[in-house]
């Protein structure tokens, strides 16, 4: 769910077509300066690090579990940080982000969840 | 707990910590080093040839440009610090213009909206004040080649000055009494009210139709001049 989130989010940057979106924040979030990171659009990387983790899961050994860990945590603390840009920098909500964001907070509890059992 | 699952804890804690510190940073840092605000350098500001030549000899009156006659008219609701906007501005409306509204096939209507922030209610005001003299277009596009980075504030009186004396003929005294004129005021309500009634996702946004009472929402499939003249040549065989 959050790659299809994700994917479309990139396909409304590359089709530079309208987001479907409630909150109505959404088009002022996607074009805001923090929308990109190294010139790389925020959804586009979210999309990548989807891709990441669901290769992580494709393996039964420690490092994959763990390569996933650092990767889901270090995605959910960035996520945090963009709720907070969209709140309080931006005064707008992405309800597509935000739910992308909730779906990388709930990942990574399940990835540490995963790597607690791996050490077991 | 083992030492080993502490020791790997630990591992995958401070890579992640030291990953997300970086991804921040970077966001930090890429947010910095844009653009704020548009520097006025000049009386006039870059790109007023262009524009000027652009909608040189087509009538304006108000916010429509071409001719009332046109057989197709074309609505845009448009906002005038959105980036899309801008790149259809820049990309698009100079076939549009050149190809259909020069040659009377197409009219042009603009519904101007300001959902992006306070930069955009000012840069609004003043392009339909400039519509009060019939120079809309060119204020509109002369506002959009120098667009600075949105809700930074890069909408300065001074700027609007200079992209007022960037457009030929424009009392810049009756600009600023107009721009908080009720006539302005009823304008932008008018569009906003449209808007809502056209539930407008966002910008840029068209309607098209034979007549403004009986336009449809037009979905450009891209900012290709190519494929916007498609469209409005299948709307002219209609």
């Amino acid at each position: 769910m959050g790659a299809g989130i994700a994917a479309y989010l990139s396909y409304t940057r590359l089709a530079h077509t309208q987001i479907l979106c409630t909150s109505g924040g959404c088009e002022t979030v996607q074009r805001s300066r923090y929308s990109k990171l190294a010139g790389i659009p925020v959804a586009y990387l979210g999309v990548a690090t989807y891709a990441v983790l669901l290769a992580t899961v494709a393996s039964v050994r420690e490092t994959a579990a763990a390569a996933g860990a650092v990767v889901a945590l270090a995605a959910a603390c960035f996520a945090a940080y963009l709720v907070v840009v969209q709140i309080a920098v931006i005064h707008a909500i992405c309800a597509w982000c935000v739910a992308s964001d909730a779906i990388t907070v709930t990942i990574a509890a399940l990835a540490v969840l995963r790597l607690t059992r791996t050490l077991e | 707990m083992r030492v080993k699952s502490r020791k790997v804890y630990a591992a995958v804690g401070a890579a992640a910590v030291a990953m997300a510190v970086a991804l921040v940073a970077a966001s930090l840092l890429g947010a910095r080093g844009t653009s704020h605000a548009t520097k006025v350098t000049g009386p006039t500001l870059p790109g007023a040839a262009e524009t000027a030549a652009l909608f040189r000899g087509i009538p304006q009156h108000g916010t429509t440009l071409g001719s009332p006659r046109a057989p197709v008219t074309l609505v845009e609701f448009a906002d005038p610090q959105c980036p899309y906007c801008a790149q259809f501005t820049a990309q698009t409306l100079p076939v549009i213009v050149r190809d259909y509204v020069r040659t009377g096939k197409v009219r042009l209507v603009f519904r101007g909206l300001a959902f992006l922030g306070p930069d955009s209610g000012t840069a609004l005001r003043w392009v339909l004040a400039a519509g009060q003299q019939n120079r809309l277009w060119n204020e509109l596009d002369i506002l959009y080649r120098n667009q600075g980075t949105e809700n930074t504030g890069w909408v300065t009186q001074d700027l609007l000055d200079a992209a007022a004396r960037s457009v030929k003929g424009l009392d810049l005294a009756r600009m600023h009494s107009d721009q908080g004129s009720s006539a302005v005021r009823a304008e932008a309500a008018a569009a906003a009210a449209a808007a809502g009634r056209a539930h407008v996702p966002g910008t840029p946004y068209f309607e098209a139709g034979r007549s403004l009472a009986s336009v449809r929402p037009l979905a450009l499939k891209s900012f290709d001049p190519k494929a916007a003249a498609a469209q409005l040549d299948t709307l002219l065989k209609r």
